[in-house]
């Protein structure tokens, strides 16, 4: 019995213990949304009766509840009509008010969808734009990782090349250019600086665009691009919102964290390369950086590369969430109309919360998916080392 | 034969780490040395093999830079010739890639007696579990860190086996080879290391806080005696030095232990431990044989010193976490003054009655069980005591096992800057000055010097004569076999 | 001697020379040279405005990161104590709990506050400016601060694999001291206070999306009629989203850049706020990182 629970509560390291708690995660925040949803149902229901009951006082042509005076007459013939229920009254009266304004602000009775709440019509609707922001995520999840991997290698291997940044360098060259003699030589070191504060100013507007929020680069180019289109959403995706470089970031800090270890030391005593040069004989080749397992041989790079991955792959899970965090931006900001995340905003402003959730069960939905895909994956990895 | 020279500096952003001058190894000899732990002995060494990260440390080697070391024709011989096994087998080995792969990588591709030294290191085991230990990941597996130790060991000995005899830069450094074998093993690798020294004459530099292999040494290879050197890193007036250590000084010693009987003993007992054990679905059992089949109750008697004995992985830190209610076991029987205590013992009881007050255990890696954060004076906070120790309080304790090393600033430093030794003495005070009935020793001379250890055995010697017991585990054998009276002798073995 | 000079640098120095410290002075110049442009050219309600945006969003950041580690410390040592205790099935249920929430986007989260805060404040329940940041503040840090939690977690469990732990308690310590003095007070500050920065970069960065997005598609009853002005807000304005469409013209006319900082300043400058204080805070965090050696 107290195994059985360690598997359902993921006390157990076990796959099938990951899974199961996944699968209770979802079973129970649906049952949370599905009380959600009955509830607004069930309120909506009886809405919809007590107006209902409510406009048939609204369709009677001689009065006009706008006008206190047929208001006062009104009040009046419930009075004769229905004596000894003032309370009663007074709340019909109220009631009515009510119905009329909702019938004149609420966006809900605006705009014709009122009352309609979570129909089958609008199941299908939605699903058919969970498929489209399914597909866009998968896109941006698949970049994203590999792009990351690249971005942080590329990174580390500058790092151990213990060169100055390019800002660094120019104002060294700065320094030193007034000492240089002939004309000719100055001219030459000018060039050389001006090519370096080109390559600053270009790592700069880089990192800008890596950091800005998606909204700002999709308005920031609107008028020269279709920024409505899937495949500007995919690349604003993986491009902004910093989700790009902070992936990066993290696979970068894993690969010197493996470097610091002891078993990088005893490859290198066995005479492994730990050079980091690009293209010498001890070195790495640039070609490397596309497939390190067949792109280096005999370099203490494999071992590191080979540990930071396979911490890697679980860390995708708390980018998902994030991920997600960055693609519902992008769809509300845009307004995108016919996106899930639009709709899902349009559905709150309209108060049909029980769409909303339905909607937020989907997003949800997706974050475990790809908690479950990723400790599958990382399942296999374990096996191929004896886990 | 000329001497291997060096001057070496090194320092982090906040202070100096190193600075000796004239760090000599004997060219074609076998160079022990001693000194307390956290003194600068592994770091020379790495320094030494161009091992050390330029990226967080200061560093130069006679009179150069670091980076021109790196790159100097010297090292590049070392690291052809050469080899360097290090201190802590855990790290050491790739998790993901199998122990057989990994002893036959780069510079070991091709090297035919991988089997002969694997079946010297492992003579005790059958050749079937020597395959599967080779056939496994690090991680998953989780090798005991003698079998780790026996792995890097074995790298360094298929090196020698191809090493060109009298190579340049054929210097091989063992940091703590030997820490986690028992001495069984550790005289199998001694003698594996001398047979490879004789027929190589390599130079090798042996890190050790084993000064009993002085005694294997002595008797085993007198013949080598003019080629093996006994040296110690150690403090003198503020600067490191690497002076003689005179191997008579530790076996004078020992000797004299062996005359001298340790105090009465009351015949009182103050904890009584069933044999049968069972932790994590293995059953172990304890014995006062080390081949006993009948198992017998672990008893602590007034005044009484206990020697736990097994060999490494079979679980010695794991009994004793059971005793002090760290571990909860599946199956314990304990009386312990008076009260029984199980596996259905709650925590809440361990914490209130036994933990600090009736026994406290030091563990064995100071850096670990101290807070390195934490100021020295800080170390005494928290502690159970009738009345907090103020600052006189505690300079009085420190001075038991700390001499001209206490002054004004002492209690203020943060523990990361004491050496290892120091943090071993102040480890082992912390729990003293409890004076608890019960005090359990998890490798009490880990990291000491031979003056220290001394001190320390004397202040252990102190708590048997006031009536208080104490449980040992060490691989001190020569030294410990010599303290404790034979009925107080047990042996932990896994039931399989 | 190079030695010298590495030991003997004060503690003063030696944080002056981290490229942390060096960011934020680059951010605290940067923002400073907007302030100054922003003064000379920009016109009066506007600059006000972009004053009023910028300090209220400073505000709510350091309201999320106070929030943010006192929630997840307690959550943190909370489910700590938890899982010691013989109250097993509590643990369990708590971090299942965690789990489900930890799935959640961040953004969904604050979206949820904001809904609720619009709903406060037709009821009266919260009025004020201050009232209204301090709820946002509130919101944000409920999604964010589970990341401080883990930190702390992750910080009790490594201590717990060493001989740390056991050590301490084996000499009668209580659990409670060694928990949060010895090992998040003594030795955890640095990874806490890197994990507090990353937070004030993730609260800028969700308040301006959220108030964007509120701004943009909840224009009537949820709306942000009575919400402070913040950067979010203000970008989302007409006149600035006019500001940022300009850029484009860069594309066909690199000479506009002139016009583009004079004349569409109000988007422009709530845009570089935005972008350059993320930069910087990512810039300042890694460069902690490096110099505390948390990795």
């Amino acid at each position: 019995m107290s195994n059985l629970w360690d598997v359902l509560t993921g006390n157990s390291e076990s796959l099938s213990s990951k899974l199961l708690l996944h699968a209770a995660s979802l079973v129970v925040v649906a049952c949370m949304f599905g009380v959600i949803v009955f509830v607004v149902e069930t309120r909506r229901a009886e809405q919809r009766e007590n107006d209902s009951n409510i406009q048939k006082y609204l369709s009677l042509h001689d009065v006009d509840f706008g006008d206190p005076v047929d208001r006062s007459i009104f009040r009046e013939s419930l009075g004769v009509f229905l004596p000894n229920q003032s309370e009663r009254n007074d709340s019909l009266l109220l009631a009515i008010d009510d119905l009329r304004q909702r019938q004149f602000s609420d966006p809900a009775y605006k705009s014709g969808s009122q009352l309609q709440g979570l129909t089958l019509e609008k199941i299908g609707e939605i699903v058919g734009m969970y498929v489209q922001f399914l597909g866009v995520y998968l896109v941006v999840l698949v970049v994203l990782f590999v792009s990351a991997e690249r971005i942080g290698l590329y990174m580390f291997v500058k790092t151990k090349q213990h060169r100055a940044s390019y800002l660094s360098q120019f104002v060294e060259g700065a320094r030193q250019l007034r000492y240089r003699g002939k004309l000719e030589k100055r001219w030459i070191v000018a060039r050389r600086l001006s090519l370096l504060l080109l390559k600053a100013l270009g790592k700069g507007a880089v990192l800008a665009i890596l950091f800005s929020p998606a909204y700002v680069i999709a308005y920031a180019v609107r008028t020269s691009f279709d920024t409505s289109t899937l495949v500007f959403m995919a690349f604003l995706g993986v491009v902004s919102n910093g989700v790009l470089i902070q992936t990066a970031n993290r696979f970068f800090t894993l690969l010197v964290a493996e470097s610091h270890k002891g078993y990088v030391q005893t490859a290198v005593v066995k005479g492994l390369s730990d050079s980091y040069e690009w293209d010498t004989p001890r070195g790495i080749p640039r070609s490397a950086l596309f497939n390190v397992r067949r792109g280096i041989r005999s370099h203490v790079f494999q071992h590191i590369f080979l540990n930071a991955r396979f911490q890697f792959i679980p860390a995708l899970k708390e980018y998902a969430s994030f991920l997600v965090t960055g693609l519902i931006i992008i769809e509300m900001a845009l307004n995108i109309q016919g996106h899930l995340c639009y709709e899902l905003l349009q559905q709150i402003l309209y108060r049909q919360y029980d769409v909303a959730c339905f909607i937020v069960f989907g997003i949800f939905f997706t974050v475990k998916a790809t908690e479950v895909g990723v400790d599958i994956w990382h399942e296999r990895e374990k096996k191929r080392y004896g886990y | 034969m000329s001497d291997l020279r060096y001057d070496i500096h090194i320092a982090s952003d906040e202070r100096e780490l190193v600075a000796i001058q004239d760090f000599r190894l004997a060219e074609s000899s076998i160079t022990v040395l001693f000194g307390e732990s956290g003194i600068g002995k592994s770091l020379s060494a790495l320094a030494i093999a161009g091992l050390l990260d330029r990226d967080q440390l200061d560093i130069r080697l006679n009179g150069r830079e670091y980076r021109d070391y790196l790159r100097s024709v010297e090292l590049a011989d070392l690291r052809k010739n050469g080899f360097f096994v290090f201190q802590e087998p855990s790290s050491h080995l790739n998790p993901l890639m199998t122990l057989r792969s990994q002893l036959r990588e780069g510079a070991l591709t091709k090297v035919s007696d991988e089997e002969g030294i694997v079946r010297r290191l492992w003579r005790h085991s059958p050749s079937s579990h020597v395959n599967e230990i080779l056939s496994v990941y690090p991680k998953p597996y989780r090798p005991s860190g003698g079998e780790k130790q026996r792995i890097l060991a074995a790298m360094a000995f298929k090196k020698m086996s191809t090493t060109p005899a009298s190579a340049k830069g054929a210097l091989f450094i063992f940091d703590e080879p030997t820490g986690n074998l028992d001495n069984q093993l550790r005289d199998e690798f001694l003698d594996l290391l001398v047979e490879n020294f004789r027929s190589r004459h390599c130079t090798v530099l042996l890190i050790t806080h084993d000064y009993s292999m002085i005694s294997r040494f002595t008797t085993s290879y007198a013949d080598l005696a003019h080629k093996i050197y006994y040296k110690e890193l150690g403090l003198e007036r503020g600067r490191l030095q690497l002076r003689e250590f005179l191997p008579s000084a530790y076996l004078g010693w020992v000797k004299a232990q062996k005359a001298h009987a340790l105090a009465e003993r009351g015949e009182s007992t103050l904890m009584k431990l069933q044999p049968n054990v069972r932790i994590f679905g293995r059953a172990l059992k304890v014995t006062r044989h080390p081949a006993g089949r009948k198992p017998e109750p672990l008893s602590m008697a007034k005044g009484s010193l206990v020697y736990l004995k097994a060999p490494s992985g079979v679980g010695k830190t794991t009994l004793v976490k059971i005793m002090m209610g760290l571990l909860q076991a599946e199956e314990l029987s304990m009386v312990l003054e008076g009260v029984e205590y199980t596996q259905r013992t709650l925590r809440q009881v361990w914490s209130t009655h036994v933990w600090g007050r009736q026994m406290a255990m030091v563990f064995q890696h100071a850096d670990e069980a101290l807070n390195q954060n934490a100021r020295v004076k800080d170390v005494f906070a928290g502690l159970p005591l009738k009345t907090p120790m103020n600052e006189a309080a505690i300079t009085r304790t420190l001075s038991q096992l700390f001499d001209d090393e206490l002054d004004r600033e002492f209690l203020r430093k943060p523990v990361k800057y004491l050496s290892g030794g120091q943090k071993q003495r102040l480890n082992l005070l912390r729990s003293m000055v409890l004076d608890t009935d019960i005090l359990i020793l998890d490798e009490p001379l880990n990291g000491l010097d031979f003056q220290s250890s001394v001190k320390v055995l004397a202040n252990v010697e102190d708590k048997l004569r006031r009536g208080k017991s104490v449980l040992v585990i060490s691989h001190n054998e020569e030294i410990f076999d010599a303290l404790t009276m034979p009925e107080d002798v047990y042996y932990l073995h896994e039931i399989t | 001697m190079v030695i010298d000079s590495a030991v003997n640098r004060t503690r003063l120095r030696r944080i002056a020379d981290g490229s942390d410290a060096r960011w934020l002075m680059v951010w605290i110049a940067g923002l400073l040279v907007l302030w100054i442009w922003d003064a000379i050219f920009l016109n009066a309600p506007a600059f006000d405005a972009v004053q009023t945006s910028f300090l209220n969003s400073l505000a709510t950041g350091i309201m999320v990161v106070v929030m943010a580690l006192f929630f997840g410390w307690v959550i943190g040592v909370g489910l700590h104590l938890l899982e010691r205790s013989e109250a097993r099935v509590l643990y369990d249920i708590a971090s299942f709990a965690v789990d489900i929430l930890r799935s959640v986007p961040q953004i969904i989260v604050v979206l949820i506050g904001y809904v609720l805060l619009t709903l406060l404040l037709h009821e009266g329940t919260i009025r004020s400016t201050a009232g209204q940041l301090v709820w946002i503040a509130f919101a944000i840090a409920v999604a964010v601060s589970l990341e401080v939690s883990d930190t702390v977690r992750e910080r009790i469990n490594h201590f717990r694999t060493l001989d740390f732990v056991d050590a301490m308690l084996s000499c009668g310590i209580s659990e409670t001291r060694i928990v949060n003095v010895e090992i998040l007070w003594k030795n955890s500050r640095s990874h806490l206070l890197y994990k507090l920065i990353a937070i004030f970069g993730m609260s800028v960065f969700l308040q301006c999306s959220i108030d964007f997005i509120v701004s943009v598609g909840l224009s009537t009853d949820v709306s942000l009629m009575n919400f402070p002005v913040t950067l979010g807000s203000l970008l989302a304005n007409v006149d600035s989203k006019q500001d940022i469409l300009a850029i484009s013209n860069l594309f066909t006319d690199p000479g506009y850049i002139s016009v583009i900082l004079v004349r569409h300043l109000q988007g422009i400058s709530v845009a570089f706020c935005i972008v350059f204080t993320l930069l910087c805070v990512y810039m300042i965090a890694n460069g902690f990182v490096r110099r505390h050696r948390l990795v």
